[in-house]
């Protein structure tokens, strides 16, 4: 194998965390009610490898829903400005394929459109520890259809678990030192990993394929569906409420506003996460909305993300996770709209 | 960590001229922390810190008509920033960031005759392409400037019409308002009306155009019609934006993104994106 692989015994999970801490903040997915979501975890927090996709995805890290850009104070002359201090970076620990595909798709964004680096100096400092999925996590997932069931990318560790032990790959050396520090560098033995790949070509079965052609069709196939009534039909029964774009992984939409005492004197100016579906995002000075329908803006959403981001930033904006099929009132279901688009091109 | 191009920068009002009872011209001081050169269509972000913010179009650049280091914006009483800023005095403090917005190499529009047309408040992001074609006016062949107003009341930048139409050698200004109220002796009717009026000879002419959409719709198929080239048709569009570098979202437009691909397109830019006109 080109990559190194070793075996990390599950009770050193802890330790793992520990180390990370002392740089880090430690993020990881904690079970809730009925779902999961990512909480900072501590050494002794249970963590559960194999949980549902949480609400929201780890973007929230990278670019929070609620950020300041800046605080201003009433001086003499004007105000004066003052940025936020610099944060401690964050180790996410048990990201799930999907979501480290979102975290790529971030980068590719945030890299061609971004003159600032702040989401991508907050990549670059983050410690992201990946870990395979050996069953679906639930029935509105596609991730294997979306090639995110095998991506890896951007993990510094990635992990597929076998119970009382993980084996862990490297994949950049930064991980190999944090390895090192939590005296895991027992290289995995052949048995292992032969069962591992065994266990690998098993999981193809585990998840069906739903789509029958490529991702990389996507942007012909959708022009060729522009269309089509499968939009209307879809559009029906959106309610307008914008969750399919908080739970997305790689919507990057915000507002900005400017949140003053009572007095104006001081304050700060805020961005917040934005979503295409929401009425009013569209609008423009004198009361025009360019996307004014229902179907236009549900037409939108799934352009930018099947084909409006390959051909701008390189990567299909959807990562299969489903949460926005999952989470959707009405349950418009972004995979069946790529299956119709499919069989239209 | 922050969006460093995020935070704007504190500039003087050097005068506030009432244009209208709505508009007000700003003469602003120019950023000082870059070098602050915009080409005519590019824009500003303008705040009042505890206010809000929002994309203004630059109607003048520095040093072209106004002096180095200043620049002019027109704002319309809009909503509650622009009414603040519309009441903005002499020496008060603004908040700009940019200039933002694609740069078009002003080399695209010389050579030939050159028509501009503004519709209402689209004067204001046209005023610089008129300011620079007449200070390069050996560059043009014909120059027609069309403006069209709502009625005489909202016609703007008076002064500025009044000191083009003294040059009538260099360039022919044409007025014209939907409707008309006492003592106008001017035409009456919609901006495509005055398409008659023009040096007809179209081969390599170049339009530009700021306007509301419908005034596009009509005056693009007038222009195609008289046989302008698809690529040779200006057109600036307006959206909302929170960022003005392209990571906000709100100004995306099909794929493209307004704040850097716009605001300034050609017409054979944007024909096919259904969002566009």
């Amino acid at each position: 194998m080109e990559h190194e692989i070793y075996r990390f015994p599950r009770e050193r999970l802890a330790v793992l965390v520990e180390r990370l801490a002392r740089e880090f903040r430690v993020v990881g997915p904690v079970r809730k009610a009925a779902d999961c979501a990512w909480e900072e975890v501590r050494p002794e927090t249970p963590l559960a490898l194999d949980y549902p996709t949480t609400l929201l995805p780890p973007r929230q890290f990278f670019a929070p829903q609620r950020e300041t850009l800046f605080r201003f104070r009433k001086t003499a002359d004007g105000f004066a400005f003052e940025t936020p201090a610099a944060e401690r970076p964050v180790a996410l620990v048990g990201v799930h394929g999907c979501d480290l595909t979102g975290l790529r798709v971030l980068r590719s964004f945030h890299e061609s459109s971004c003159r600032d680096r702040v989401v991508t100096d907050r990549l670059d400092q983050s410690f992201i520890f990946g870990v395979a999925c050996w069953v679906p996590c639930m029935a509105e997932a596609f991730c294997r259809d979306m090639g995110s069931l095998e991506n890896e990318i951007p993990a510094d560790l990635y992990a597929w678990d076998f119970g009382e032990v993980l084996l862990v790959k490297v994949l950049r050396p930064r991980g190999r030192a944090v390895l090192s520090d939590v005296g895991a560098l027992q290289a995995a033995t052949a048995d292992e990993l032969v069962t591992l790949r065994r266990r690998l070509r098993a999981r193809h079965e585990a998840f069906p394929a739903h789509l029958k052609f490529a991702p990389a069709k996507l942007p012909v196939a959708l022009e060729a569906a522009h269309a089509d009534l499968l939009w209307e039909a879809n559009a029906e029964r959106c309610l307008s409420c914008g969750r399919c774009n908080l739970v997305c992984p790689t919507c990057t939409c915000f507002d900005v506003q400017d949140v003053a005492s009572i007095d104006g004197t001081e304050g700060a100016r805020v961005r917040t996460w934005h979503g295409c579906q929401v009425p009013g995002f569209s609008k423009v000075a004198g009361g025009h909305d360019f996307r004014p329908s229902r179907t236009e803006k549900l037409r939108y959403r799934v352009f930018r993300k099947g084909k409006y981001m390959p051909e701008r930033y390189g990567m299909v904006g959807c990562t299969g996770c489903g949460r926005c099929f999952k989470h959707c009132p009405t349950h418009i279901s972004i995979r069946d709209i790529f299956r119709q688009v499919g069989g239209a091109g | 960590m922050v969006q460093s191009s995020m935070v704007p920068e504190p500039c003087r009002v050097l005068e506030a001229i009432r244009q209208t009872p709505k508009e007000v011209l700003l003469v602003v001081a120019a950023p000082q922390q870059a070098p602050f050169q915009p080409e005519p269509g590019q824009f500003v972000m303008v705040s009042l810190p505890g206010i809000g913010e929002a994309p203004l179009s630059l109607a003048a650049l520095p040093g072209e008509g106004t002096p180095e280091g200043t620049f002019e914006l027109l704002v319309r009483k809009a909503g509650r920033l622009t009414n603040l800023v519309t009441r903005l005095v002499a020496g008060e403090l603004l908040y700009v960031r940019g200039p933002y917005g694609r740069r078009v190499a002003w080399d695209q529009f010389e050579g030939s005759n050159l028509m501009l047309i503004a519709g209402g408040l689209g004067l204001a992001p046209l005023r610089p392409f008129v300011r620079r074609a007449l200070l390069r006016r050996e560059r043009f062949r014909h120059i027609d400037v069309l403006i069209g107003a709502r009625n005489p009341d909202e016609l703007l930048f008076r002064a500025d019409l009044a000191s083009w139409k003294a040059r009538r050698d260099d360039a022919r200004v044409l007025l014209t308002v939907d409707a008309a109220s006492d003592g106008w002796g001017g035409r009456i009717g919609v901006i495509t009306t005055l398409f008659d009026q023009v040096h007809p000879e179209t081969e390599d002419a170049v339009a530009v155009m700021c306007g509301p959409p419908v005034m596009y719709r009509h005056a693009i198929r007038r222009l195609l019609a008289m046989g302008f080239y698809e690529n040779r048709v200006w057109l600036t569009l307006e959206r909302r934006m929170k960022c003005g570098v392209g990571l906000c979202g709100n100004c995306q437009m099909n794929g493209l993104y307004l704040c850097q691909q716009g605001p300034l397109f050609s017409y054979r830019e944007v024909r096919h994106l259904s969002e566009a006109v």
